[in-house]
């Protein structure tokens, strides 16, 4: 919380895919960190879409409505800021955030950053929305910093993926969980064409391979775990902690290229550090900034990784060293909640003056009769804020709690209520 | 083992014109290694000729078009055959290429994930983002300018380069080939204008052969044409409309030393042949989207400012876009003449191959939508083909990606894709 005290911030998740578990790993940071973080639940969205898909009309009127429904969807964002007025909204890859929305945002004075966990040469609609955020943050370093100068995006910060201590870490696994997620050689991931001729020439080894869009390739059949279906975030932390050695090839969609040559490091990379698993990644042109050659072992080739399977599966030893030191590097250098305590100092840095101070902002304990403080100052630390939080901002964060509440959070609500009404 | 289907419903031109996305499929197979198959299902009455011209490819016939023989209870049972042929194999990649209902109708016996193109899923037609980026497309045809064979072929993911889809244009033997009007008369010139362009040309060539190309609905044109000719001309010419299958057009298409020819299927067999092509686009035509794919090839555009117009609109200009064709500086320049400068709205353009796809470079002429075409390719470059083009001047691509992007190209999964992606 270093330097701006506590934060509302407005997490905006994707409706689908990758960027989605990230944006969700931000949210507990930001949490963990002691700020006011809200999730815009963009998924639950995705039902109206997909029921666009089953109208049965032209797809010209479906292209229609998809691109009328996106504008309420983000009208929602748009109302949500204007309810909950936080210091910052933060977007993940693929965020239904229009540029409208974001222009009106800008307009009223609300900071926006996206974080943009995508590869910028594939997903290329980057040109698109850029230069609307106050802030965007790559997993890429030149030339797309260069690129998005050009394209009037100047507030660049380069933020590396990450992982989260609480969800990926070391277990202590059963017997029957050794035997349903483990395997000598492990692979956890999509079936892309480059990983299906890879994991042809490995089948001389031990392999097993979960996740999902392996279908339709006999040769690979019998190695594909758990009916191929696609697994749960606590399921691949298992994998991850059964395997002797966890395969981490990049993927790509150019079956020319089985280990492909790049430059971001994918989150499974930061995942198996954590959890103090042993991994062979595939090599990344930024990689080394970020993992020394003692904490993972990689490979560049096909010949490489076949030598390299060989040589670790008989050092349990060496792996147990390797996967240690990586598990501290990760611990101190890349978890979610230091990528995003990166972020708000970039974003403050960036614009002085950032975040406005609240009008009239009190600490919440001072503004409370003494019976009370002991209970509430409880209540801060069940809710991860600081002892100096303001009674906005603790408000904030009780209108937040699920379920029903206790009768100090309802009485606190009270109290808010009453003093807009009196002005007390 | 890889299998892929492709969907080409449509006319000689098209199939033609699909050549890049079957040769890319088959270079993926044998990238691969595993083996596989490319199968085509296309018109009856193009079953054979699409076993010509692609003999590795496993041809399916479907009445996809009206003709004789074809009433309703003769179309439902060759269709029903056909389908029950197409669902018994699981294929990895399902292309429809054409927006029509019928494509769309068979895409349907295929799960969402596998389609690509034009697809219907549950009853519901849908395209993918790069389609429905060409439909937008289709407000600003000036400045933008994609082949149909490289949209096609970018429905793939690993594209085949495109120098090498069609051979390198080279006189063939044969002499001169004239393609009579194709399919849309209005995209064609009248004889009085085409008659002095193909004596000229044919002198030019050295006089040997002239061959006139066309089916028997062209026969009168290629009559009236031949009587506009001057005799030595005249005498040396073979009219052969009418008279040749699809089998024998492709004999002697691809014996010829040129092909002169509005946007028409013979001059896509030409292209496909490497038979060297002078092309006369006007009207609706436009060689940025259809010219003829290879490197070497010419094309004579029109380039007033109405064009290109659209088909279905009536032309309430005159057509003025023929009047170029009828100036005696293009005759000159047809000649070989170096010094002529061509007649205003009518631009010479050479064929070439870039990263992106087939393109017409201006040779000779004035282009005036030329700097906008070129910003639209760099900006298509890195959509389609991930191209590390560099963006030094950022603002005329920026801002085509901000006109021709829509939020939901983002936000919404790929058509056929459910919302759980996985890494």
């Amino acid at each position: 919380m270093a330097g701006h005290g506590v934060l509302r911030i407005l997490v905006v998740l994707p409706m689908y895919g990758g960027s989605l578990p990230v944006g969700r790993f931000c949210l507990s940071a930001l949490r963990e960190l002691g700020h006011v973080a809200e999730a815009f639940e963009a998924p639950e969205f995705y039902g109206a879409f997909s029921a666009l898909k089953d109208l049965r009309v032209t797809a010209d009127r479906l292209e229609y409505l998809e691109n009328s429904f996106l504008q309420v969807v983000s009208q929602a964002i748009c109302a949500k800021v204007e309810t909950f007025e936080p210091d910052l909204v933060l977007a993940l890859a693929q965020a239904p955030l229009s540029r409208q929305a974001l222009k009106r945002l800008r307009r009223d004075g609300v900071k926006t950053a996206m974080w943009f966990v995508e590869d910028f040469r594939l997903f290329t609609y980057w040109e698109a929305f850029a230069p609307y955020y106050d802030a965007f943050a790559v997993i890429q370093k030149e030339p797309f910093p260069e690129r998005l100068a050009a394209v009037g995006q100047e507030n660049v910060l380069y933020l590396p993926m990450a992982a989260d201590p609480a969800v990926h870490r070391p277990l202590d696994l059963s017997a029957v969980e050794r035997r349903t997620f483990g395997a000598g050689v492990s692979f956890m991931g999509a079936g892309y064409p480059n990983r299906r001729l890879a994991f042809a020439q490995l089948l001389d080894f031990d392999l097993g391979i979960f996740g999902s869009d392996w279908d339709g390739d006999p040769a690979l059949s019998d190695r594909v775990r758990l009916g191929g279906r696609r697994v749960t975030t606590e399921e691949s932390v298992k994998i991850f902690n059964a395997a002797a050695v966890n395969l981490n090839l990049h993927s790509s969609i150019n079956p020319r290229e089985l280990v492909p040559t790049g430059d971001f490091v994918n989150p499974r990379t930061f995942e198996l550090a954590l959890c103090g698993a042993f991994q062979l990644v595939s090599d990344r042109t930024l990689l080394s900034e970020l993992f020394a050659e003692d904490e993972l072992a990689r490979f560049s080739t096909m010949a490489e990784l076949r030598e390299k399977l060989a040589y670790y599966l008989n050092r349990p030893e060496e792996r147990a060293a390797l996967a240690k030191r990586a598990r501290t590097r990760a611990l101190a250098e890349h978890t979610y909640a230091l990528r995003m305590e990166h972020l708000l100092e970039f974003v403050a840095e960036r614009f002085p003056g950032w975040p406005v101070g609240r009008a009239g902002a009190e600490a919440a304990l001072a503004v409370l009769p003494e019976p009370l403080r002991g209970e509430t100052a409880a209540l801060l630390g069940e809710l991860s804020l600081p002892a100096d939080v303001g009674f906005a901002d603790l408000i904030a964060a009780v209108r937040l709690r699920q379920g029903r509440l206790t009768p100090l959070e309802t009485s606190l609500l009270f109290l808010d209520e009453w003093k807009r009404q009196y002005g007390g | 083992m890889a299998r892929f289907l492709v969907l080409q419903l449509a006319r000689l031109g098209d199939l033609l014109q699909t050549r890049r996305l079957l040769a890319g499929l088959f270079a993926q197979i044998e990238a691969g290694g595993g083996g596989g198959e490319v199968h085509l299902a296309v018109d009856a009455s193009l079953a054979a000729l699409a076993g010509r011209l692609y003999p590795h490819v496993r041809v399916h016939a479907l009445p996809a078009h009206a003709g004789p023989g074809r009433d309703p209870a003769a179309v439902a049972l060759a269709a029903r055959q056909a389908c029950g042929e197409l669902a018994a194999m699981p294929f990895d990649k399902v292309f429809c290429l054409n927006f029509s209902p019928l494509g769309m109708a068979i895409s349907a016996l295929y799960p969402p994930e596998v389609q690509r193109g034009y697809r219907q899923f549950s009853g519901q037609p849908d395209k993918d983002r790069l389609l429905r980026l060409v439909f937008r497309l289709t407000r600003e045809r000036r400045a933008a300018g994609l082949n149909l064979a490289d949209i096609w072929a970018h429905l793939d993911d690993v594209p085949l380069p495109p120098a090498q889809v069609n051979p390198p244009a080279a006189p063939r033997g044969g002499g001169l080939g004239v393609a009579l009007a194709g399919r849309m008369a209005r995209r064609s010139l009248p004889p009085e204008i085409l008659a002095p362009i193909v004596r000229t040309a044919f002198r030019a060539s050295g006089g040997a052969r002239l061959t006139l190309l066309g089916t028997a609905a062209q026969a009168s044109e290629a009559r009236a044409l031949v009587k506009q000719l001057d005799s030595a001309t005249a005498s040396a010419c073979q009219d052969l409309t009418g008279q040749t299958g699809l089998g024998e057009l492709c004999e002697v298409v691809a014996s010829l030393d040129r092909l002169l020819t509005p946007d028409t299927g013979a001059m896509h067999l030409a292209a496909f042949f490497g038979v060297p092509v002078t092309a006369f686009f006007l009207s609706s035509a436009w060689c940025h989207e259809t010219g003829p794919y290879g490197i070497g090839h010419e094309v004579w555009q029109s380039v007033v400012p109405c064009a290109p117009c659209l088909e279905s609109v009536p032309c309430d200009k005159g057509h003025v876009c023929r009047l170029p064709f009828a100036d005696p500086a293009l005759l000159r320049l047809l000649g070989g003449s170096a010094k002529a400068e061509p007649p205003a709205g009518l631009a010479l353009f050479r064929t070439d191959c870039d990263g992106l796809g087939a393109v017409c470079r201006l040779e000779r002429g004035e282009d005036p939508s030329e700097a906008g075409r070129r910003a639209f390719r760099a900006f298509a470059a890195r959509h389609l083909a991930g191209q590390d083009a560099a963006l030094v001047d950022g603002t005329p691509e920026a801002a085509l990606a901000e006109r021709f992007f829509l939020e939901t190209d983002w936000t919404l999964p790929p058509p056929g894709r459910d919302a759980t992606g996985e890494e």
